[in-house]
């Protein structure tokens, strides 16, 4: 199940972090800012076919030993970042897509809050936003 | 779903999120200017008033609706046919005081609060009194002067939002100031 | 369509409200300034809505075509009719009939007030390339109404 969701501004710093709360805050940190450098890679398309490089869900950005850290980028160029506990039974590629999908609808909900200032964080301003993320944790409990 | 009934139904959508979201601006905007939500609230009714007093005339044009007999027709035509018409909504008509000479509106959804959520420093905003001002504004040009306040406000925790309108007096076919 | 005049309508009550409220000299200046911003808010929000389901872009060129069909059609219900670029970052955007000018007169009395009228739309068009990663200058003038040219100046970050 997701264990991170995170939401990166264009400018690298980001909009929104949370985590399961019985894992180290500060390690997921540390992860989305490292897969930051590789979603660059994945956006600037080295080495990739033309046709890859203009889908907004990036895949497995890469991982680690006891998680998977997927990436998505919106055309407006915010970074939403998932990181997975691999030991659980693993997610399908679709069910990760949907939630990041999921993640993007919310996301673009906080943008259209008039009182929402476009590049402040998102962590205390919306309850709604909060409310649809905590679900995306729960979603893949089978 | 072919490509060509998404982009219509997308245009359809995206025009009611450009008003929305246009209307948030000037909601925001007004909070800049004025120091208290009463202020914002009165200014918005005004705004609307001024629209209404000149939308009557587009909806009477686009409607061929005939003259209402009395306010519960007067009622039946704004949820159904103009809520409908502009706002794409149908609220529904109930709780008539027993003159008759009062009612509500309640509308399950309303489009001008799509995406808004009061940050905590506005309790006192009532976000959409455009909508008062608009019924105002329109009435009177019809002969109506009437009451229009918002009851319930989803944006402040209410389940549903209710608009109750009361008729005060007929006015006159007098041409009323200003608006020509 | 119903719904395009409601926006009209306040479109117009706003240029009047942001005209009342702004009085002195550099009133005009200050007015258009005002509308431009509310403009690109919108535009952030309309944007982010619009391209929640499209591909990513390919180049400059490629978002100048989205903002002249789909994002024009979207919200004026039509293309816009001609666009042109020196390819150096210039683009001018023709509308041979745009909406928002049409509640205006014709009547040169009215020019002085057309800029108000194209000051959202120009805020519009900014913040829907701020968003999409391209920052610009947008202005507007009037040729001979209803129809006008929109001029996007790419900045160069």
């Amino acid at each position: 199940m997701a264990v991170c969701i995170a939401v990166i501004a264009k400018e690298n710093y980001p909009l929104y972090i949370r985590s399961v709360p019985t894992q180290g805050e500060l390690k997921f940190h540390y992860t989305v800012h490292t897969s930051l450098d590789v979603v660059e890679e994945k956006i600037s398309g080295v080495g990739k076919a033309l046709a890859d490089q203009r889908e907004l869900y990036l895949g497995l950005l890469y991982p680690t030993e006891d998680y998977k850290v997927y990436g998505y980028v919106t055309n407006s160029k915010v970074k939403f970042v998932i990181v997975v506990d691999s030991s659980n039974a693993s997610l399908r590629d679709n069910e990760i897509r949907s939630m990041f999908r999921k993640l993007h609808n919310s996301f673009t909900d906080v943008m259209c809050n008039p009182f929402y200032n476009p590049g402040d964080p998102i962590q205390s301003k919306s309850v709604f936003f909060c409310a649809h993320t905590l679900s995306i944790f729960y979603v893949t409990i089978h | 779903m072919s490509r060509q009934s998404n982009r219509a139904t997308d245009s359809k959508k995206m025009n009611s999120e450009l008003f929305t979201l246009t209307y948030g601006a000037l909601v925001t905007q007004l909070c800049k200017d004025y120091e208290n939500d009463e202020e914002v609230n009165k200014q918005l009714d005004k705004m609307g008033y001024n629209i209404g007093v000149r939308l009557i005339e587009d909806f009477l044009a686009r409607s061929s609706v005939g003259r209402c007999h009395d306010f519960r027709e007067t009622a039946d035509v704004i949820a159904k046919v103009a809520f409908k018409m502009y706002l794409g909504i149908t609220p529904s008509v109930t709780n008539w005081s027993p003159a008759g000479d009062e009612f509500s509106l309640i509308l399950e959804s309303n489009p001008l609060v799509d995406f808004v959520e009061l940050p905590d420093n506005h309790n006192n905003l009532v976000y959409s009194s455009l909508l008062c001002g608009v019924l105002r504004g329109a009435l009177e040009m019809v002969q109506m002067a009437v009451d229009v306040r918002f009851a319930q406000d989803t944006l402040r925790g209410d389940n549903v939002t209710e608009i109750r309108m009361k008729f005060i007096k007929r006015i006159e076919e007098n041409m009323p100031a200003g608006d020509e | 369509m119903a719904d395009e005049a409601l926006f009209q309508f306040l479109h117009s009550e706003i240029i009047q409200y942001i005209n009342s409220a702004e009085t002195g000299e550099s009133e005009n200046g200050r007015c258009v300034s005002k509308l431009e911003n509310m403009g690109f808010r919108v535009g952030q929000g309309l944007i982010e809505r619009f391209t929640k389901d499209t591909p990513r872009f390919k180049d400059e060129l490629d978002v100048m075509k989205f903002i002249c069909k789909d994002f024009w059609t979207s919200v004026f219900k039509k293309q816009i009719d001609n666009l042109r670029t020196n390819h150096q970052g210039i683009y001018v955007l023709q509308d041979n009939k745009f909406r928002l000018l049409t509640q205006l007169s014709a009547g040169k009395q009215y020019l002085e007030h057309a800029p108000k009228f194209l000051a959202f739309t120009c805020g519009l068009v900014r913040g829907a390339l701020s968003n999409l990663g391209v920052k610009s200058i947008v202005t507007a003038e009037v040729s001979v109404m209803p129809a006008c040219k929109f001029q996007v100046m790419i900045q160069k970050i």
